[in-house]
Parts: C-alpha cells; structure tokens; sequence
C-alpha cells in the first residue's frame, strides 16, 4: 500500500510521504507513552501520596505536550499530501494516459479508468486526511503499551505481547476469508447488475417477445444466484468475524484473569495492578477499532492498486527526436505481422506501398484485418513485425505529433466534445478562420444539419447537447478531415453507407481530399471501389490480391465473387415484382 | 431542508420490507453498546477489591471477574450478532429492490429508454444499491451504539458523582465549537463542491473518451485544457475552503485526543480528590469512560458523509421507482386481426412541437406499406407508435380494430414484432437468443427459422453450434447478429412487422444475405418499412410520403412518380448518386 502512495504521490513528494509517515510513527509512540504514565499516576493517587501525583502529573503533562506537537505534525502533513493529491494526480493521470498507446483505451479500460479518476482520487485524499493516522496509531499505541507492561509486569506484559500475534493471525484468517467470499459476492453481484442493465437495454426484444410479463429466465436466475451467493457469505464469514472480535475480548480477559490470579497468588501489589488493568483497557480497545477499519482499508488499498496500476502502465515510446518525413504522402507496409492476442495473428507479413495523392480501397470480409491496417498507420499499436512507413519513416521514429500531422482519421465511431457544433468542426484545426470552418461543413454536408439544429452553428451537441445520428456525426468527422487538410487521409466507409445522403457528400468529400491527399480507405461503396486507383483484398491478414478494378475483375478469383455478391446487394428490392 | 424531507422519506420508504430487522439489530446493538460499560465498572470493582485494606474477599473478586467477563462476552455478541442482521436485512433489501426495478423497468414505456436513462439505470444497479449499503447494515447499529454509549457512560457518572460526568466531557464543547464554526455554511459549500466535481468527472469522461481525436488532431493541449480548468476550478475551491480549516481541524481534534482526555482528566481528578468530592476508583471509572467518548463522536462524524452518500442513493432509486408506467386498460380488449389504421394522430415529444401531425392511413394484412421522407420528417417515430414506444398526442392507432391503449401489453407484443437497427442480443447461447422469440420452441422449428434467415450454416460452424455463447466463443460480425435477430423473428411469427430497412446495412459483407432474410420475414403480413433507399422499395404496395410530419402523398411507385411531387423529385436526386439505379445493374468498368 505504502509503495502504491509513492507511485501516486509521484517522485517529488515521496520525500514528503516519508517525512509523514515519520511523524505518524512518533505520534503513536509519544501516545503510548503518555498512556503508560497513567499507571505510576494512578498509583501514587490510590497511595494518596499527593507529591507524587503530583511528579507525574508534570511528567504527563510534558508527554501530552509533545504528543500534540507530534499530534499537529502528522495531521498537518496528511492534510498536506491530501491536497497534493486532490491537485496533482488528476494531472499526472491526464498527461500520463495522454501518452499511453491509443491501442491501449478499449472500452472496458476507458469506463475503469474514469471511475478510477473520480471515486479512486477521493479515496487516495481520505487515506492521507483520515484513514490512515487512525488505523496506524491504534496498532502502534497498543503495541507501545504492550512493551511498557513488561517493566511493570513482566507476567502482565508477556499476556499481551503474546495476544498481539494471536490477535493479528485471527484477524488476517477472518478477513482472508472475507476478501475471498466478498470477491464470490462481488462477481455474483456484477453478474445480477449485468443481467439488469442487459435486460434494460434489451427492452425492446424482452418485450417484442412477452419477457416483461411472463420473466426473462437469465435475469431471475441472476438474482437468485447473488441472493444465495450473498446469503452464503454472511453464514460463512460473521462466524469468522466474531471469532475475530472475539480474539481482542480474548485478550482483555486474559490480562484482567491473569492479573486477578498474580493477585491471590499475592504475586503482584494490588494497587499496582487496578493501574495496569486500566491500561489493559487502552490495549483492548484500540485493536478493536483498528479492527473495524479493515474493511475501509481494504477498500481503499484496492483503489489504490487500479489507480497505481494505470500510472505504472508503459507509455508509447517515442524517439528523442522526430525524424523529417522524406516521401510526404506514401505509406508503406514492408513485412508487418500482428496480433492482439499471442497466437491469432491478424496481420501475417503484409507488404504494400501506396504513392502520393492516389486512392486505395481496402476490401474484404470482416475480422480480415482491414481496421487493424488503419490502426497501425496511426500507431495505435506497435507492429509485432516489419515496418510501418508513413511519409517514409518508420512511424516509431516519428513523435506523435509529427505522425499525426500527416493523417487524417474518419473512423467509424466519431467522438463529438460537448461543445457546440462548430467547435467540434474546428477541432480539426484549431487556427481555421469562421470560413473555412464553413466551407469544409459544406463540403462534408454538416450545413444541412445546422438547418435542423435549434441554435445553429452553435447548438451544443455531444454527451449533454443535442444528439446527432451516426451518419451526421461521421459527417462532422469528415469536416474536421476536410479542415486538417494532412497529406494522408483514413477513412472507414461503412457506416456512411447508411444513409443515401451521407453518400453523396462522402463522394464529394472524397473528391475534393483525393485532389490533394493520399486516401486510404475501407471501402463499402462499389463507386468507391471502382473509383480506386488501387484495390487490396485482404483476407486473414494477408493481402492475396491487389491491382485496379479491371484487372481484379479480368482474374476471376476473390475480388470477382465479391464483386458480384455486392452488386447482388445493389439491386435488392424488398418485395420482388409479381411475376418478376 | 426540503431536499432533506424528501431524502429521508424515501429512505423509509425503501427501508421499509426490512424495517424490522433493522430494528432488532439496533436494538441489539443498543444493548451491546451498554455492556461494553461493564467491564469498565467491574475493573473499578475489582480495583476497589483489591484496594480495600485487610485480606483479600477471593469470592467477591472471582464474582466481579465473572461478572467482567460475562459482559464483555454478551457486547461481543451483541454488537456481532446486530451487525449480522442488519446485514441479511440488506441483502435481502437488494434482491427486493432489483425485483422491483426490474418490474418497473418492465412497465415504463418503451420511448423512456434513452442514454440517459440507461445512465440512471447503471447507476442505480451498480452504484446506488451499493451505497444504501451503509445506511442499511450499519448506519441505526453504529449510530445508536455512539449514542448509547457514552450516555449510558455519562449517566452512570452522574449517578457517581455529576462532576465526573461533567469532566468526562469537558474537553467536548472545544471539539464542537471547532466543529460548528468549521461547518458554517457547510450546506452551501457541498452544493458548489457536488456541481464542482460533477464537473471534474465530466471533464475526465471526455478526456479519456477523447483521447482518439484528441491525439488524432494532435491537439493533445485541448482536451487537457478542459480536463485542466474543471480539475484545477476543483482542487482551488476545495483548498480555498478547506486550507483555513485545517490548522482549526488539527488543534480541535486535539481536543478529542486521549492522551488530552488523559491529562485533563488526572489532573482535574487530582483536584477532586483533593477536594474529597471522588474517590480514586471513581476517578478511575470517569477516565475509562471518557477515553472511549473520542471513538463515538468520530464514528458519528464519519457516517454523516457516508450516510449523505446513501440518501442521495436512496432518492434516485425511488426516483427510479416512481417513474410512471404504460397505462394499461383496465378491461383490455384482444385486437381483430392484424390491420394497422392511423387516424388523424398527432405526437410530441415535449408537448409543444408536434413531430407528427394529423396523420392517417392505414396497412392491410399482408401488404408492405414504406414510409419515405428525410432525416427528422417522423419516420422512426410514427414507426414505433405501433408497439406502444409512445402513445398519441391526439388521434389513435388502431390494431385490429382496437385502440393500441386498449390492448394488454402483452397481447400487443405477441402481434407487433420489430426489427430495428440497433441489434439486442443477450449474453446466452446462440439457441437462448434465438428461443427468445418463442420460449420452448423445438430445435426443428428454430433451425428452420435460422435456415429462412441465412444464418443457419453460420451457427453451424461456430465452436459450439447453437450452444456457443454471444460474445464468448460466438463473435458475431453486425451482420450476422442482425440475421439472428431476423430468425428470432421468424420464430416469434407475429402478424405484424415493423422493420427498419438501414437494418441490411449493417454490415458490408453480409448485406445481401440480410436482405434476402428481411425479404423472408416480410412475406405474408402487415409491414410497415422505414425506407432509406428508394430503390429497394419500388414494389412495395403502398408508400407514404412524409415531409415535416405531415403525410404529404400516399400511393404505389409508379402512381407516385406520375403525380411528379416530393416523391418523384427525392427519386431523381436519389437516382443521381446510386449506380445501381441508375445503371439498372451493375456498372462495370470505372
């Protein structure tokens, strides 16, 4: 747990961390201490003797004046490292994750993290507020406590020193056992919200087929495998966690049995031992709290553990120094082999060149590696094998930056800011004067959906605005492409394909980029396709034809089938003419 | 205040199938609070034991050691077995609440269902339930046992002598005048704090969502900027509001601190004594008792926050909750066959624009009606009037001859099917997914279904056939998926069908094998086709013309191109960019 606050804390503070820490060791310490002089305190009162209270009183109040110092010191610092870490990790989290790998941002990762970088940052600033002085003084005042009765009592102190372990063993058996059923817990608990959420979304299939009335088995199944799951755990785990607080009652016992029989035996002075029992009291009752903080303590470790692990990730490499792009507007592939997964290649030695201001179109079936091309253009992900070539450099030798500069991206799913419509245009260039943010909407028929929009240009749209359809939002990708004007143009073409009028203006956009940009694109479209000066067909990673239109036709192999089941597609008529 | 009111109602509310059970384990927890008092009483019996002069009474000590030892084992039970009820009322109070979202979500019609309320929907199953965990299991014990405790610690002094019981909490007052000056205008500085960090986690949801473009446009600077402004107008309200406190916050927990306790106590104690007022072992009774009143005020400080945390939750369940459902005929009538007739209905979203006006006409039993028109002229919404996603505004939909409103819901399902572009299957077996559409259907009847959708040989050569799971062993491409939703259509075999024709587009490589699934399912009943491509919908019976939610004309292709309107206009400019009408085929070379 310390290490994972260092890697939170970042290198700077560790020093400050450690300085902490300290402090909150003194602290504890001085606490016990001022404990233990109630015992010498408590004995001079039961033997009235005034003069000697009176010593101690001093000692006391000496010790208790430290302990606050100490006490101001620890709190002063926590809250100290708190802000620190209200102030700064959600900037180290954002310049960190600004330099992972796009690869590395699945959806699974993008929802952890943004629950990391909310709910995890809070937890961190109450671990150095009010979680972590608590728990660590009430394990160590205790423990100081124990080792002072052994000069007193050597019998009296020696039960304690021993419960401590016995104490520690019960209680990290009981919360193994929790942690490991809460896990069976959480996993069944996911499981039922899953089925909710699922059988929320799925509304319209549940009740298209009567589910809403007559029950949606998975879901009650779900339901009631969490009920047992959680109904198990409770028989399981209280027994364990009240043998746990039953260890620190345990030892209470003890020391007052142990000490009620020294006192029979007439082995031990009578006032000197109502004053130790008293401080038995301040050891049981600490371990106990400690105990009852576990819980929040694991907790808090866990989150701890996701945040540390999202800055320990490794950061995409990049070169000291960018290298100039000698041939702008070429891509090539020499050799590349990939795979997301070890042992199902996606890309197998794939090896094409694409000259300056000409378009390819990509065809072929999906999961045939069509996208993954794209990615490793754009260095989502490094290549397992070969080179990727953009500009003529290897796109390793290329800061982020510079490879940037030199593509375009209109992918299939379009993130749009929560800003209004023209800001998520200019986004493709920040510098664009109104006009030419203007003329690229034209041309990718964004003007068209300002007419519909309440406020124009300046309707928000994204998260909290108005929402767009997909095939408008692919058109404000296409416009923020038109806009960047880079030499190297991406462009994934299904889903524009939805919508007629989506098609006419990607064809237009399509023109206009292909005068002056390298069009790469996966391609829906057989005007596309046909359009090409050069067709790949990929099929499981390895491009088995390549050539234009008229010679992949005139070879009769794979291009030609899909040729003619695609131009099937084409002339579809939902109900065939009768007779016809 | 209000906020307050209504927070807490709902909580009762919630609370209210495990009220019981909370109240026993509060109860139980009272009671183990107050034994927690009896060791501490018996070590000063025991102390007094001891002290007295003259031999030791060996019975009296062994009947106080019991007597401590009893009591200390009665709180560990007590305060054990509290928790453990309060936490089988919560997590029965969690299977309760899931039932009853599910019921409601069930009931809520279909047109609620929007991203923002799958948002609420997430939040309320993973988070909210989550968070009513504190208020549930330990919030009553805990709080009562703080309360309990020193009371019952506090009468007992009094009972001794009033000044120890004063002494006790003599440092107390400093703790709470620190507390409420540090808590002035609290409530005002949450709100801003809460909307301050609403926005934090917008900020870093987009960022992180961004990211793609962000990088893309290398405009790395941008997203961060927002990211940063949000993050750092956070962390300089919170500091500007908390730093000043925080000097105040670690003088006046001082004031709860032990040892503090422990000097002031002695010392004050020493005085007493002196006085003659106390005696030694009373003294000892006071301080045992006050070292443990720290602990009770932190516990009752903390589950404010925690507790804060669950009212919120608690609200938004019963937000959740109370939302209202589809009205249901009281006496529902079964429709008359499977004719769709609209009769003069208009709809709104929000009650002020109307998005269809005064539109009618109706679908025959086993025809294909297509609704044509562009982006925003009410196709998809007038579409999904038929299965209740909304009711009319004005007007009403028949269904065979009855009023939709007038239909049992699940009546109505059984005759209106639907197949739009967003696919929904299930995290099950492909045979679960597709028995879906008809519950116990025979293997034979659904492979034939599969067969007529084209997706059957696809299924067969999954790992697993049609026991592979979706998304596990069966990775379906969003053609596929869309042809398996089209097979479980055809199990279902409603009369009536509401298709999507964007549908065949999902995906490239299949496109034409989901068309020739959609042509299967749309033979022999009443359709109603949102159309995107003229083309596909030449044949068709009838066609609706629709321009600004209005019907603007309504007749077959041919009628249509001959009274050369919108219709005959939209197919010209729609003729311009598709090849393959206008090639009437297929164009061959570039």
């Amino acid at each position: 747990m310390i290490r994972d606050l260092t890697t939170l804390l970042g290198p700077r503070h560790a020093r400050a961390l450690r300085i902490y820490l300290g402090w909150l060791f003194v602290f504890s310490l001085l606490q016990g201490a001022a404990m233990v002089v109630l015992v010498p305190t408590l004995q001079a009162l039961l033997a009235a003797h005034f003069d000697r209270t009176l010593f101690w009183l001093l000692v006391l109040a000496a010790l208790v004046a430290v302990t606050c110092i100490a006490h101001y010191q620890q709190a002063m610092k926590g809250f100290a490292l708190a802000l620190v870490v209200l102030t700064t990790l959600h900037d180290r989290l954002g310049d960190h994750v600004a330099r992972l790998p796009l690869g590395w941002f699945s959806s699974e990762k993008i929802g952890r993290l943004s629950k990391s970088a909310t709910a995890g940052t809070v937890m961190v600033t109450n671990v150095f507020a009010h979680l972590l002085s608590p728990v660590v003084s009430s394990i160590l005042t205790p423990a100081t406590i124990a080792v002072a009765m052994l000069f007193f009592d050597w019998r009296l102190g020696l039960t304690a020193i021993l419960s401590m372990p016995l104490i520690y063993l019960t209680h990290r058996w009981s919360s193994a056992w929790v942690a490991r059923t809460e896990e069976q817990v959480d996993a069944a608990g996911v499981r039922a919200s899953n089925r909710v959420i699922e059988f929320a979304r799925n509304q319209e299939v549940m009740r298209a087929f009567g589910r809403t009335t007559v029950g949606y088995e998975p879901l009650e199944k779900a339901i009631d495998d969490q009920r047992i799951a959680g109904g198990s755990m409770l028989r399981r785990t209280f027994p364990r966690l009240l043998a746990s607080g039953l260890s620190v009652q345990l030892a209470f016992t003890a020391l007052i049995g142990v000490g009620v029989l020294l006192a029979i035996e007439g082995a031990i002075d009578a006032i000197e031992l109502v004053a130790l029992l008293a401080l038995a009291a301040r050891f049981a009752g600490p371990l106990a709290e400690a105990a009852g903080r576990s819980g929040l303590l694991r907790m808090a470790g866990n989150d701890l553990r996701r945040l540390a692990a999202i800055l320990d990730e490794e950061p995409l490499a990049e070169p000291a120094r960018s290298t100039p792009v000698t041939a702008p507007g070429t891509v090539e592939f020499a050799g590349v082999s990939f795979e997301y997964q070890r042992g199902a290649p996606v890309l197998r030695d794939l090896s094409f060149r694409i000259q300056p201001r000409t378009m390819t179109a990509i065809v072929g079936a999906s999961g045939s590696g069509k996208t993954t091309i794209t990615r490793l253009i754009a260095r989502f992900f490094d290549v397992d094998a070969g080179s990727v070539r953009v500009g003529g450099v290897d796109v390793r030798e290329l800061s982020t930056e510079d490879l940037m500069a030199q593509l375009s991206l209109v992918m299939q799913d379009v993130y749009l800011f929560d800003d209004t419509l023209a800001a998520n245009i200019r986004v493709g260039r920040l510098d664009a004067t109104d006009a030419e943010v203007r003329e690229a909407a034209r041309l990718a028929g964004v003007d068209e959906i300002v007419q519909r929009l309440p406020q124009g240009w300046n309707t928000p749209v994204g998260e909290g605005g108005t929402s767009l359809s997909g095939g408008e939002r692919q058109r404000v990708s296409i416009a923020r492409a038109v806009l960047k004007n880079a030499p190297i143009v991406l462009l994934d073409e299904a889903t524009a394909a939805l919508d007629p009028n989506n098609q006419r203006y990607i064809r237009n956009t399509m023109r206009i980029l292909m005068e002056r940009s390298t069009l790469l694109v996966i391609a829906h479209q057989l005007s596309t396709v046909t359009a090409a000066h050069q067709i790949l067909v990929l099929d499981r990673g390895c491009v088995v034809e390549a050539g234009t239109h008229g010679e992949l036709l005139a070879r009769h192999g794979r291009y030609t089938a899909f040729w003619n089941e695609r131009s099937r597609a084409q002339g579809w008529r939902l109900v065939q003419e009768v007779g016809g | 205040m209000k906020t307050n009111q209504r927070q807490n109602a709902s909580l009762r509310e919630l609370r209210r199938p495990v009220a019981g059970l909370i109240r026993v384990g509060t109860l139980l927890g009272g009671i183990g609070a107050l034994t927690t008092l009896v060791p501490f009483i018996g070590i000063a019996e025991l102390g007094r034991a001891l002290v007295e002069p003259g031999p030791l009474d060996l019975a009296a000590l062994a009947v106080v050691a019991l007597i401590v030892v009893a009591g200390l084992g009665l709180g560990w039970a007590c305060t054990g077995f509290a928790l453990w009820v309060t936490h089988i009322a919560d997590h029965r109070l969690q299977t309760f609440l899931r039932r009853a979202l599910v019921r409601k979500l069930g009931r809520v019609p279909l047109g609620w269902y929007t991203d923002k309320t799958s948002g609420m929907v997430r939040k309320a199953v993973q988070d909210d339930l989550q968070d009513l965990h504190h208020l549930v299991a330990h919030h009553d014990v805990e709080f009562v046992s703080a309360i309990v405790l020193p009371l019952g610690g506090l009468a007992y002094l009094c009972w001794l002598d009033f000044r120890l019981a004063l002494l006790a909490v003599a440092t107390l007052p400093i703790y709470i005048a620190a507390y409420a000056w540090m808590m002035r205008g609290f409530a005002d500085k949450m709100v801003q704090l809460d909307a301050s960090f609403a926005r934090v986690s917008a900020a870093i949801v987009e960022f992180v969502h961004g990211i793609s473009v962000v990088k893309a446009f290398g405009q790395t600077g941008r997203a961060h900027r927002s990211y940063q402004s949000a993050v750092s107008d956070f962390s300089e309200r919170y500091t500007g509001w908390v730093r000043p406190l925080l000097r105040v916050e670690a003088f006046s927990s001082m004031a709860l601190s032990v040892p503090v306790i422990l000097l002031v106590s002695l010392t004050a104690g020493t005085w007493f004594i002196a006085r003659g007022w106390v005696s030694p072992i009373e003294l000892l009774v006071e301080l045992l008792i006050a070292m443990v009143i720290p602990q009770t005020v932190l516990t009752l400080n903390q589950g404010l926050t925690a507790q804060r945390k669950a009212l919120a939750a608690a609200q938004r369940i019963t937000a959740l909750l109370d939302e209202s459902s589809l009205p249901v005929a009281a006496e529902p009538q079964p429709p008359r066959g499977a004719e769709i007739e609209f009769e003069n209905i208009s709809f709104s979203y929000d009650g002020d624009r109307n998005v269809l006006s005064d539109v009618s006409f109706s679908c025959k039993p086993g025809t294909v009606t297509a609704l044509v028109g562009s982006s925003g002229a009410g196709k998809s919404t007038l579409a999904k009037l038929v299965p209740r996603f909304h009711d009319v505004t004005a007007g009403r939909v028949l269904l065979g001859g009855v009023d939709l409103r007038m239909i049992a819901p699940d009546v109505l399902y059984r005759q209106v099917g639907f197949v739009l572009q967003d696919v929904q299957l299930v995290h099950g077996s492909v045979a679960d997914n597709l028995r879906l559409g008809r519950l116990g259907a025979s293997d034979q009847d659904m492979i034939a279904a599969a067969r007529q959708a084209q997706i059957h040989h696809r299924i067969e050569a999954l790992p697993r056939g049609y026991d592979s799971v979706i998304g596990e062993d069966a990775v379906l491409s969003g053609g596929e998926a869309q042809r398996l939703s089209i097979a479980r259509m055809l199990l279902a075999d409603t009369p009536v069908l509401i298709l999507d024709e964007a549908t065949a587009y999902a995906d490239p490589e299949s496109e034409a094998q989901i068309q020739d699934a959609l042509s299967a399912v749309s033979r022999g009943r009443t359709v109603l086709v949102i159309a995107h491509r003229l083309a596909t919908i030449t044949n068709v019976d009838q066609i609706i013309v629709l321009d600004q939610g209005r019907v603007k004309q309504r007749g077959t292709h041919a009628e249509l191109l001959a009274a050369d309107g919108l219709y005959a206009m939209m197919w010209r400019s729609y003729s311009n960019i598709d090849p393959s009408v206008a090639c009437a085929g297929v164009r061959r070379v570039s």
